[in-house]
């Protein structure tokens, strides 16, 4: 239990410092944004409670902001809504089966289609919520959809590898 | 007691959620001034909605009070209508005419209270008209029972205004009709009280005396009834300082009229030749 529990964190934080260097060093274009957060916020295990991934979620993005975007708050304004309505969207996508047996979802149990569309609930949320509050209202439409339409997919793919890396112990 | 059981946990992370969300604001707000003022703007847009809808529920229950208010002002007004056709009907010296003429370089723009604070010595009103309806920073607010503040900052809808209720207010006001001048200010406590200050040892007046706006400032049209005399004192040997008992009751403060005076951009270019 006490090695799970330590390989949860130990991939959790190698999820963050990949997220700090793609932050740091992978900003490929105004036009487009990486982020893991969402992906990251899903696979904390449905064990843990909402006010407790609320609180890991915060320490998450506080962490992003300050160590990568430089910006204190950005990421902690998108994220806890993220945080906050994931049971909600687990709930909607895969019914209430995974609470009542108490397992974590993957894409070996659960299927690609449903797991790629709880991901993209949650970055749609996570990207409307950062690119709208990063551009403050100084940013016309267009940029907002172009923004968010590049950086959906990219975020997708590297989403589903991470949930994919997550969930390699329950295969 | 189970249905409590499934709620607790929701409400506890819902207050925990506002909490750490209103923790990420407050950082986003002073970490960078763009994303400061934005949040500022956001926050002044939701709550000048949530005043507007407190205000509307408010004004819908004193629809009544407000009708008969507004009937008695219109009678009022016509009766006092008639007596000034007749009285402009009976002038023909040129000077009243020019007087009429000079009235006529302020606008009026009626406006309502969204909210108000009464209870600080820096008191202010916010109304729901701005720079889209033509309101300037140092525009007049007045009421038919006298001056009540002056626009300090203006946004598209809305207004904020300094109280006369405000230690930095003052209004330059002249006793009777032609008589001394001097600043009038709040008294710093009363709902109807201000201090009339600077009025020379020699000039008599009376308790009761009415007191005007004295038209010496770019802001107030002249001749506005703001109150009348009380008790008075003697300042440092040198000046009389009275009491006056303002005409309006600051506590049922609702609409108000803007009032722009048309030639201040003039009036200002000259005083800075």
């Amino acid at each position: 239990m006490m090695s799970k529990e330590l390989g949860f964190f130990g991939r959790y934080m190698l999820l963050l410092i990949i997220q700090l260097l793609l932050c740091n060093y992978f900003m490929m274009s105004p036009y487009m944004m990486l982020t893991l957060l969402p992906a990251m916020v899903l696979s904390i295990p449905l064990r843990y409670t909402t006010p407790q991934v609320l609180l890991i979620a915060f320490g998450t993005a506080l962490a992003v902001d300050f160590l990568a975007d430089g910006v204190p708050g950005l990421n902690v304004v998108a994220l806890l809504p993220v945080a906050f309505a994931r049971k909600t969207f687990i709930r909607w996508v895969f019914g209430t089966e995974l609470f009542a047996r108490g397992e974590d979802f993957s894409i070996h149990k659960n299927g690609l289609g449903k797991v790629s569309l709880v991901i993209l609930l949650s970055l749609t949320l996570f990207l409307i919520l950062y690119i709208w509050v990063d551009g403050s209202g100084m940013r016309p439409g267009w940029f907002f959809f172009a923004r968010f339409f590049a950086s959906l997919p990219a975020s997708y793919l590297l989403s589903l590898l991470a949930i994919i890396y997550f969930s390699i112990n329950d295969r | 007691m189970p249905r409590s059981r499934e709620i607790l946990p929701i409400v506890v992370s819902l207050v925990l959620f506002l909490i750490l969300e209103g923790a990420g604001f407050i950082m986003l707000r002073k970490s960078s001034s763009l994303q400061g003022m934005w949040v500022s703007r956001v926050t002044h847009h939701f709550m000048a909605g949530v005043w507007g809808a407190n205000q509307q529920v408010g004004r819908y229950f004193s629809l009544k009070k407000e009708n008969d208010r507004l009937a008695a002002d219109n009678h009022e007004l016509l009766s006092r209508l008639q007596a000034c056709q007749k009285a402009l009907s009976d002038l023909a010296s040129e000077q009243r005419v020019q007087e009429l003429q000079k009235s006529h370089d302020f606008s009026y723009l009626p406006a309502s209270i969204v909210k108000i604070s009464r209870n600080r010595q820096h008191n202010y009103f916010i109304i729901d008209k701005g720079s889209d309806d033509g309101v300037d920073a140092r525009s007049a607010i007045i009421t038919r029972h006298g001056a009540v503040g002056i626009v300090d900052a203006v946004h598209r809808h809305y207004a904020y205004v300094l109280s006369f209720q405000n230690a930095e207010v003052s209004v330059s006001a002249r006793l009777g009709s032609e008589g001394a001048m001097g600043p009038l200010v709040w008294d710093g406590h009363s709902a109807d009280g201000a201090l009339l200050k600077e009025i020379p040892l020699h000039f008599k007046f009376e308790k009761g005396d009415t007191v005007y706006t004295s038209g010496f400032s770019s802001v107030f049209p002249p001749d506005i009834p703001l109150g009348v005399t009380g008790d008075s004192r003697i300042v440092n040997g040198a000046m009389h300082e009275i009491k006056v008992t303002l005409f309006q009751d600051f506590t049922a403060l609702r609409y108000v009229t803007v009032v722009e005076n048309l030639g201040r951009e003039e009036i200002g270019l000259l005083e800075n030749e």
